[in-house]
């Protein structure tokens, strides 16, 4: 990989001046994509701040939420007590992503920021617009099965590949930074950027703007959730299409419904079009089937991908039935 | 750079290191360390498996500059001298060894699972195994492998 | 006292792999070594215009970069070398990832960095990468290795016409890789005009041979080493270029070169197994008698070689049929050149072993029963015996242990909550090659011996069962007995591919283990110290180290006490050319399907084999293992993707290629006829590639009946079952 100079950071304000000082510097956390990212030269730093030594690993309790620090290691959160209870959508996806190795290491701030695995995209030998503007997307008319039906444009279609994402947009949670302009606090629903004419913009930090933590509101939706990753083969796969579901129920009457993909979009996708279908209605198979068919409304199938519409509805289905208790 | 860490229980210095070379090629072209295996860069196969400060990594996707002043504990500090950790000594015995490539990291992997659950179920160890991949035996025989070293420790214990 | 040959010994290996002990080609450690990296084309097809490589130059700690203009010229080997050129030595790119450059620096990560810096301009010209990219273009190859590339008998066309029912189908398989766990890596380190290979081979023979011929030097001025080997499977057989290059590299520079090839560089530089796709016409008489088995194949070819690596030889040996027609046709494209692959009879067989399942529907006929009724031991080739007798037996153990009588053969018969349940079979089989070896044994004046034969352990045990050959030939306990093996210097044997290492390898070390035990009698026997003075040779056994005599045995001298007295140590030789043979079994497969999602796990399997004399029950139970592993994964998962326009694999790491994970994997219960095979001298038949062969049929079986779909195109993922 390219040369670079190792920086390590002693407090946020420190890590935060050390990138924003430099426009090829960027933070390293647990390293797990940005090292891969880097080999493939998929990605290139003249400077690379290590933010380790930050204190933000702790899981507390708030008012009405649970905090999350940026460095808690993903393994850590996974297992942690208040997020199996309170957020098991979140737990479930954490514990099928990547492999324990790989979950000792990786952040959740980290995580968040996981770029897509598009071959083309990691390949230096293809062309690819989130790498470089405007050379073209190969996906498009090429090996495209892992592709996205949503949020695509006609520069990109690169499926996001986080699951943690997509759990934590299905519970609402806030991304806190720490930036050159001060803190931020940043609903997840608009951190990531769908591609558009801009693929190589794929959130809204700016640049040295640090991740430090999430806050996760705790409700009961989000204390009855569910995820479920479909793959190809049995552990160790990023998805094919996943489903991150909170649901609230009041008798049989839908109170609160919270839906989000993955696997199918261009960045973690949350369905609000799906959740009206079901909000206010008694859960049935005849419901639960058109919040799919909401779910998938103006999806983009290409040559390879057109299965993921059909998968991502019954996938959808299964988790609502077994959440509902649905026969 | 120099790296001060300890591998092994012992005190090693590396020097003219550059801090963006991963922990495996330090530990495998500089401390003569080669155990640890190289087989995917990517962290996609887990033959590279080492404790960092006591939790099992993948040495190819730490940067050698995070490793200053760390514990870095490797297949090659496992047995105590002849004397085979109880997970060695039943993957030889269990057959759970074949061309040997994944062993290493299969092992450090398998021994940190003990440690954690000293009884795992079968979907425990096949979960916390996940991350390494092997293309010789067809996984049943490291689970046995790892179901006696279970056994063992219990009876170990209960002797102690 | 029991034999040891048979007994479940644990491997012999197993405390230095476990330990980190065990040195692989890239653990060398070479004092001043210096590491090399590939710069590789970025197109398929054309030829390269410019190659500017001033800014790699320049990165610290690089001391050379070579390219097609600096590089130093070398032969193009024949074959076997399988890639008809060789690199770096003009302009014309022929495949993706073909090396373009070649850089050594001081450290690896300074090597890559100035590989990345590269300019290369290309004219680009148009590339095929798939058989549906050269419709008609396919063309029947000369014969190669393994003979005509059509094979006719009787008259097919009548076959057909007369059959009470036929099937006809198309079925089709993808570009995979071997991806062993060790990528392929070499050390290369010059002594004058002596080279030392530390190389991740299958062929430490056949490597010296081709490096010899590419640098034009004599083959005794090479030493190769290949102590452990991780793994091959086919890709490490043959010699590849970046061995070539970097054995020159380093002759150029005068300094040890380290070469490991990444992960990705492993899709272009070590073969692969071809595209494949065969329409399979069988028909059948009313009681199931084969009336024609018809197999049109077309696979790809790279643009420099043209032999034909999936081969359909099982269309014509496993049953017996009057009227048989294959045809195996190859399309050249762009590609790198394709190599044989765990199991190259795969395939074929594949097609076969469906399409009789699909045959079985038809007749109304228990598949089982079919293949009984059809099964031959005649090559109808030259009407000689194969060695397939034994597969009634096979499918008799494993069928009854999987309990394939309670089947019921109604597709979606099987229900338990979500999922369906599905029962397959299939017949499996793989022939084995003939090789020469000769092996050498000495007995120290200690009593222990040391053998030393110059074939590989690539994984499947050949430390451990060789360890038992000898000691069992010489009636020495095994931890008397050390085996030496990958080092050119010592006696030569053939590569370790085609399953030949067992059969072939094993003759030769029983036989020297015999002459050196021989001679250590005749020692006895002439020597008035020994109590067995003046016996017969013929009178005398050897057993856990000593000699006694048969009809008394409290006369008895040891190995060690001949020895020693004799003052130096004892040694002898052995040659053998084995005999090549066929090895055949049947695999029953469960699956469970999740109709509403498209998932399939394989669940259980079970599997029987014929391969003669089971030489040790532990290390062959792990190649029925490894290989329904490797079925599953040719079933369900593994794929490698081309891009049609840009020519590039997608996919060349560990999580886009998917190969099995644990928990992937079934439980599984292996059989063995374990009977002699009267060929050879200690009773082995090769074995190692068999099971898979069949294992992607039961599973694609098992799913039709589990389900009612019939997928024949694999890997079969869940979008096909929805």
């Amino acid at each position: 990989m390219k040369n670079f100079e190792y920086a390590r950071a002693n407090n946020p304000a420190d890590a935060v001046r050390l990138v924003g000082d430099r426009p090829g510097a960027t933070f390293i956390a647990g390293g797990t994509d940005l090292l891969n990212l880097m080999k493939d030269g998929a990605q290139t730093h003249d400077r690379i701040v290590d933010v380790n030594g930050l204190a933000l690993t702790d899981i507390s309790h708030g008012n009405g939420f649970l905090r999350v620090g940026a460095l808690a290691r993903m393994a850590d959160v996974g297992a942690h007590r208040a997020v199996r209870e309170k957020f098991p959508v979140v737990s479930q996806a954490l514990l099928a992503s990547a492999s324990p190795q790989v979950r000792n290491m990786a952040s959740i701030g980290g995580n968040l920021l996981q770029r897509t695995r598009c071959g083309y995209f990691r390949d230096t030998g293809s062309a690819c617009n989130k790498r470089i503007p405007g050379s073209g997307c190969p996906a498009i008319d090429g090996e495209n099965r892992g592709h996205a039906v949503l949020g695509v444009s006609d520069h990109c279609i690169a499926a996001h590949p986080s699951d943690l994402a997509v759990s934590l947009i299905a519970v609402d949670a806030v991304v806190l930074t720490n930036g050159p302009h001060g803190e931020r606090r940043i609903p997840f629903g608009d951190f990531h950027l769908a591609p558009g004419d801009t693929p190589e913009r794929e959130n809204v930090l700016t640049h040295g703007e640090l991740i430090v933590g999430l806050e996760l509101p705790l409700t009961p939706a989000a204390a009855k959730s569910q995820y479920l990753k479909l793959r190809d083969r049995a552990t160790f796969e990023f998805a094919v299409v996943s489903v991150a579901a909170a649901l609230d129920l009041r008798g049989r009457t839908v109170n609160d419904v919270r839906l989000a993909f993955g696997g199918i979009a261009t960045k973690p996708w949350r369905s609000t079009d799906a959740e009206a279908v079901l909000r206010g209605r008694a859960l049935d198979t005849a419901t639960i089937d058109a919040a799919g068919r909401a779910a998938v409304h103006g999806a983009i199938p290409r040559a390879h991908n057109a299965f993921k519409i059909d998968l991502v509805q019954r996938a959808l289905s299964r988790v609502l039935h077994e959440l509902g208790g649905v026969r | 750079m120099r790296v001060n860490v300890t591998i092994n229980g012992d005190q090693r210095q590396a020097d003219d290191v550059w801090e963006g070379e991963s922990l495996l090629y330090m530990l495998r072209e500089r401390l003569g360390l080669p155990g640890s295996k190289n087989a995917c860069e990517q962290g996609e196969c887990g033959s590279c498996t080492v404790y960092l400060d006591d939790v099992p990594v993948c040495a190819c996707l730490v940067a050698a500059g995070q490793c200053q002043g760390r514990e870095v504990r490797t297949v090659e500090g496992l047995a105590a001298g002849d004397d085979l950790d109880p997970v060695q000594r039943s993957f030889v015995e269990a057959g759970a060894v074949q061309c040997g490539f994944c062993t290493p990291g299969l092992v450090v992997a398998a021994h940190d699972l003990l440690r954690r659950v000293p009884e795992p179920s079968d979907p425990e160890i096949r979960e916390a195994l996940a991350g390494n991949l092997c293309r010789c035996t067809g996984y049943e025989k490291i689970l046995d492998a790892v179901r006696l070293a279970a056994t063992r420790q219990a009876s170990g214990a209960e002797a102690r | 006292m029991s034999p040891l040959i048979g007994r479940a010994v644990p491997r012999v290996d197993g405390h230095a792999k476990v330990t980190g002990g065990a040195r692989y080609a890239a653990d060398t450690h070479v004092p001043g070594v210096t590491y090399g990296t590939l710069a590789t084309s970025t197109i398929a097809r054309g030829t390269i215009t410019t190659i500017d490589t001033t800014l790699a130059q320049a990165v610290p700690g690089v001391i050379a970069v070579f390219t097609h203009l600096t590089m130093p010229r070398l032969v193009t080997p024949p074959s076997p070398y399988p890639k008809g050129f060789v690199p770096l030595q003009d302009a014309t790119i022929h495949h993706n990832g073909q090396p373009v450059a070649y850089v050594v620096a001081q450290t690896l990560e300074q090597a890559q960095e100035a590989a990345a810096l590269i300019d290369v301009r290309y004219h680009a010209e148009p590339a095929k990468v798939a058989i549906d990219d050269a419709p008609g273009e396919e063309f029947l190859p000369p014969p190669g290795p393994e003979g005509p590339q059509e094979f006719v008998h009787g008259d097919p066309a009548a076959g057909l016409a007369n059959a009470h029912k036929k099937v006809d189908a198309t079925y089709s398989s993808p570009v995979h890789h071997h991806n062993p766990i060790e990528t392929s890596a070499t050390v290369a380190v010059w002594d004058g005009d002596q080279l030392t290979l530390h190389e991740s081979t299958q062929s430490i023979s056949l490597t010296q041979q081709i490096v010899a011929q590419a640098l034009s030097v004599p083959q005794n001025t090479i030493r190769v080493l290949t102590p452990f080997l991780g793994g091959g499977f086919g890709s490490k057989a043959p010699v590849w270029p970046h061995t070539l290059l970097t054995a020159a590299v380093a002759r150029q520079l005068r300094k040890p070169v380290k070469l490991v090839l990444t992960r990705a560089q492993m899709y272009t530089s070590s073969g692969h197994r071809a595209e494949f796709r065969q329409q399979v016409t069988v028909g059948a008489a009313k009681d199931g008698t084969l009336t024609a088995i018809v197999n049109i194949s077309n696979q790809q070819l790279s643009r420099t070689e043209q032999r034909v690596f999936n081969t359909s030889e099982s269309s014509w040996m496993v049953y017996g049929c009057p009227n048989i027609h294959a045809k195996q046709l190859g399309v050249r494209l762009d590609l790198p050149t394709p190599h044989f692959m765990r199991s190259p009879e795969g395939p074929a067989l594949v097609g076969l072993e469906m399409a009789l399942d699909e045959l079985s529907y038809e007749l109304g006929m228990d598949p089982v029963a079919l293949r009984l009724k059809n099964y031959t031991d005649l090559n109808p080739e030259n009407g000689q015996k194969i060695g397939n007798q034994n597969l009634p037996e096979c499918l008799k153990l494993a069928g009854d242990a999987f309990g394939w009588s309670r089947r019921n053969p109604t597709p979606r018969s099987m229900r338990d909550g979500n999922e369906l349940i599905g029962w397959g079979m299939a017949t499996e089989a793989h022939s084995y090659h003939a090789r020469a070896s000769s092996a050498w044994v000495q007995i120290d004046t200690d009593g222990h011996a040391l053998a030393r034969c110059g074939t590989q352990d690539i994984g499947t045990g050949t430390y451990t069962v060789m360890t038992q050959v000898t000691a069992e030939a010489l009636g020495m306990p095994m931890n008397s007995v050390r085996f030496e093996l990958g080092d050119t210097n010592f006696p030569a044997a053939g590569f370790s591919a085609a399953s030949v290492t067992v059969s072939s390898v094993s003759g030769s070390v029983d036989k020297a283990a015999r002459a050196a035990r021989d001679a250590v009698i005749a020692l006895a026997v002439a020597d008035p110290h020994s109590p067995l003075h003046g016996a017969a040779p013929d009178r005398i056994v050897t057993e856990h180290g000593f000699l006694f005599l048969t009809d008394d045995r409290t006369r008895r001298d040891s190995y060690q006490g001949v020895v020693s007295r004799h003052g130096k140590p004892v040694e002898a030789t052995g040659s053998f050319l084995n005999v090549p043979g066929y090895t055949t079994g049947a695999s029953f497969i469960e699956v469970r399907v999740d109709p509403w999602l498209g998932r399939v796990r394989v669940t259980r399997a079970v599997a029987a084999y014929d391969i003669g004399r089971v030489m040790n029950h532990r290390t062959a139970r792990s190649q029925v293992l490894g290989g329904m592993i490797w079925g599953v994964g040719y079933a369900l998962t593994e794929h490698t993707m081309i891009d049609r326009h840009t020519a590039r694999i997608v996919n060349p790491n560990l999580s886009g290629y998917l190969v099995p994970v644990n928990a992937d994997a079934p439980k599984i219960e292996a059989f063995f006829v374990d009977k002699p095979d009267p060929t050879s001298p200690v009773g082995a038949k090769g074995f190692g590639e068999a099971p898979i062969t069949g294992v992607p049929a039961a599973i694609s079986n098992a799913i039709y009946h589990a389900t009612g779909r019939r997928i024949r195109d694999l890997p079969i993922t869940q979008d096909k079952l929805l």
